[in-house]
């Protein structure tokens, strides 16, 4: 385990939260650009 | 029904996400040198391969453009350099969150991170030059152009990690990785795939009602006067 990097989960959830975040902001914006078409 | 066969890609595209990232957050060993944060491996190189490949569609397209003149080329552009766009600005703030706890900086003038900063640059301008531009023929010229040259950066950000000395780590791919992490990379690999083609085939859609409008029109002259009622 020597030189392994401990912890830094928060770097993690950070990473999977903004990208989910971001991936399900834009399908939502996509259908509300579809039911104005 | 037929025109909705992109939701059923995108929600299996989902599910694939989903199960990757699940097993990738807590069934996958950490990695050998940075421990858990090796994690977002699973999330940031999906991102990577995929947002570089919309781009690759999006030079396809404004050749496509340029060659035909035809709208459906034209919003295929749109499509791909809006959702490549997003793509490359979540790969930005994926790449800053994992370089802090390895590299001890959020961001670094590194060639890899400097090239991948100058795309979203490049792509962004062709965004906004086809928001400022009304006449569909002027704006599908123009943007297909700066699209292609937007492009010429795609390849150097790729080449990047073998060409310079850079602090980021040379290609990821199924040989580079260890075995256990091989199946999760591979799945959330393809559901990113599907998911971004879904964003992009319904934004190509939305898109095309609009530019055959805008097509189909005729060109009006420019007003140099306010129009009068004749009494």
């Amino acid at each position: 385990m020597t030189g392994m990097i401990q912890g830094g989960w928060e770097f993690v959830w950070l990473v999977y939260g903004i990208t989910w975040a971001g991936l399900i902001g834009y399908g939502l914006s996509l259908a509300r650009k579809d039911a104005r078409a | 029904m037929n025109q909705r066969w992109e939701i059923w890609v995108g929600l299996l595209g989902t599910v694939m996400l989903v199960w990757a990232h699940y097993t990738g957050l807590f069934v996958s060993p950490p990695e050998a040198m940075m421990g858990d944060v090796g994690r977002i491996l699973y999330a940031h190189v999906p991102t990577a391969w995929v947002g570089l490949l919309t781009y690759l569609v999006a030079f396809i397209a404004a050749i496509g453009a340029l060659a035909t003149g035809r709208a459906a080329w034209d919003a295929m552009v749109e499509a791909t350099v809006e959702v490549g766009l997003l793509l490359n600005v979540l790969l930005l703030i994926q790449g800053s969150l994992w370089a802090k706890p390895t590299w001890g900086v959020y961001w670094t003038w590194d060639p890899r991170l400097t090239t991948c900063a100058i795309m979203v640059v490049a792509f962004g301008v062709v965004l906004a030059l086809r928001r400022q531009i009304d006449a569909p023929m002027r704006r599908l010229t123009i943007s297909s152009v700066a699209t292609i040259i937007a492009f010429v950066n795609v390849p150097i950000v790729y080449l990047s990690v073998k060409w310079w000395k850079t602090l980021h780590q040379p290609y990821s791919s199924p040989e580079t990785v260890d075995s256990a992490m091989v199946t999760p990379l591979r799945v959330a690999a393809f559901g990113m795939l599907f998911l971004a083609t879904a964003f992009v085939v319904r934004r190509w859609r939305i898109g095309l009602v609009a530019l055959q409008r805008d097509f189909e029109a005729p060109d009006l002259p420019e007003a140099s006067a306010p129009l009068k009622v004749e009494d």
